[in-house]
């Protein structure tokens, strides 16, 4: 659900653009510092874009019978962490704009603060709560994701109402109407990211284990004992 | 071939060769008019112009063109619609004005996409992304932008071959199967991307380039014609628009 090109009020496509920088900009940072320490961060970090933008081009079973596409910053953000995700997620809006008309390049920064910023901090911050409660990786990873995807829908609809206040009831009952259209794609698709998000993680906790160690995400295995004798 | 239609379009266009800038001037031209004009005629001049430049001499064909174009048309028709009915009390009607503002908020969103769309099927994103460093976009950015462009090609390659050995092993006949196979497509994708970024980084180290890939950019002359129209036709709209009104 990205805003398209021209949709918004110049003075709102310019304001969420100015909300979205800061925190591209500290993700940009983040990046630098990374990339000048760790040379071959650059790959990585551009597989973790490429990565996005092609988690977003799998389709996922819709209750309503049709198919619908996962935002892939939930994941992305619990991999990453939001401050890379805000950069790599506005890149990947950009790339999803030029290469697949979906949003626009006046429209980037109101979808890149519902995509790259609310929807990231949101998934992250709720996975570290539900895991700090003791919560094991799998629902805290459910409910990480599901929620970025909701938070990011929300967010859009929040954009959406300001925009267009209704006539009569003003900003409350545009926020309803938004919220009330989108929801019958977004709740579903949220619920469908999260149980993608958890069987991503299920096979990456088999198949990529060293890799989720190295990101903070599992911790290192004890090493077993050898048994030898003295 | 890369698979993604819009891309193809650029890299095969009659105006590939043309300079990034001297595009993004009249695409952004385009853009700000849709933007900032009133919507009647200026949308319409606008979008005209964009379609009309696009299948004509840019030689971007008309099916991909079209086939592009819908899913902003998806949003925009509900969009659009959402935002001119109104809620209260009595429940759900039309706000008085319904069908002008409607039309002028998807009148102003068709000749935008219609102007960004332009750039795109024009324009392959390799030769975009070094514009971002005149934007003062840090170096480290554009280079991991310009290694994400690369890289998704061959992860969505990778996606294709996957999703199409799974449908043979009938893994998206049922919802239930489909979502443990888009689980396991995923975890496969991101796996093969960072096999594929560890190779290639240890390809480039070896030899020798540990801090850049800098590579001599594909240099691309200004055309004066060219950015005379990227000018004039903007300014053209804009008093076409305003004397009409």
């Amino acid at each position: 659900m990205h805003i398209a090109e021209g949709f918004l009020p110049a003075p709102h496509a310019l304001g969420w653009t100015l909300a979205a920088a800061p925190f591209v900009a500290h993700g940009a940072r983040a990046v630098v510092k990374e990339v000048r320490e760790n040379p071959e961060s650059t790959l990585l970090l551009g597989a973790a874009g490429a990565f996005t933008f092609v988690l977003s081009a799998i389709k996922l079973p819709s209750i309503t019978g049709s198919s619908s596409h996962p935002t892939g910053t939930g994941p992305g953000a619990i991999l990453f962490r939001p401050p890379v995700m805000a950069l790599l997620g506005t890149v990947v809006l950009l790339f999803q704009a030029l290469l697949l008309a979906h949003g626009g390049l006046t429209t980037l920064g109101a979808n890149a603060f519902a995509f790259a910023v609310v929807g990231p901090w949101t998934g992250y911050l709720v996975y570290r709560l539900t895991r700090a409660t003791g919560v094991g990786l799998l629902p805290a990873v459910f409910a990480g994701v599901a929620l970025a995807d909701l938070a990011t829908y929300v967010t859009t609809s929040l954009q959406l109402a300001l925009a267009f206040p209704d006539a009569s009831t003003g900003f409350a009952g545009a926020l309803v109407k938004f919220l009330g259209v989108f929801a019958l794609t977004q709740v579903p698709l949220a619920v469908g990211e999260g149980l993608l998000g958890v069987l991503l993680f299920r096979v990456l906790t088999v198949n990529a284990r060293p890799e989720l160690e190295r990101l903070g995400i599992l911790r290192p295995a004890p090493l077993a004992p050898t048994g030898g004798a003295a | 071939m890369t698979g993604l239609a819009v891309d193809d379009a650029a890299w095969a266009s009659a105006w590939r060769r043309r300079a990034p800038g001297d595009k993004l001037l009249l695409c952004a031209g385009l853009v700000g008019c849709a933007l900032l004009l009133p919507p009647w005629p200026g949308a319409l001049l606008v979008a005209a112009s964009a379609v009309a430049l696009a299948l004509g001499p840019a030689r971007v064909p008309a099916g991909t063109f079209l086939r592009a174009i819908r899913w902003p048309l998806a949003f925009i028709a509900i969009g659009a619609g959402t935002a001119v009915v109104t809620v209260d009390g009595g429940g759900l009607g039309w706000a008085p004005d319904a069908a002008e503002r409607a039309g002028a908020l998807a009148g102003r969103a068709v000749a935008g996409s219609a102007a960004v769309l332009l750039l795109a099927t024009t324009t392959p994103m390799s030769d975009l992304l070094p514009q971002l460093r005149r934007l003062r976009v840090p170096a480290a950015v554009v280079e991991i932008a310009s290694v994400t462009y690369r890289l998704l090609f061959v992860l969505l390659d990778s996606l294709g071959t996957v999703r199409e050995a799974q449908a043979a092993r009938m893994g998206w006949s049922s919802p239930r199967r489909s979502y443990r196979s888009a689980g396991m497509l995923a975890a496969a994708v991101l796996t093969r991307s960072w096999d594929r970024a560890r190779r290639m980084q240890e390809g480039l180290a070896g030899r020798g380039m540990e801090t850049g890939l800098r590579v001599l950019p594909d240099a691309q002359p200004s055309s004066r014609p060219f950015l005379a129209l990227g000018l004039a036709l903007p300014v053209g709209i804009a008093a076409v628009t305003l004397v009409v009104r």
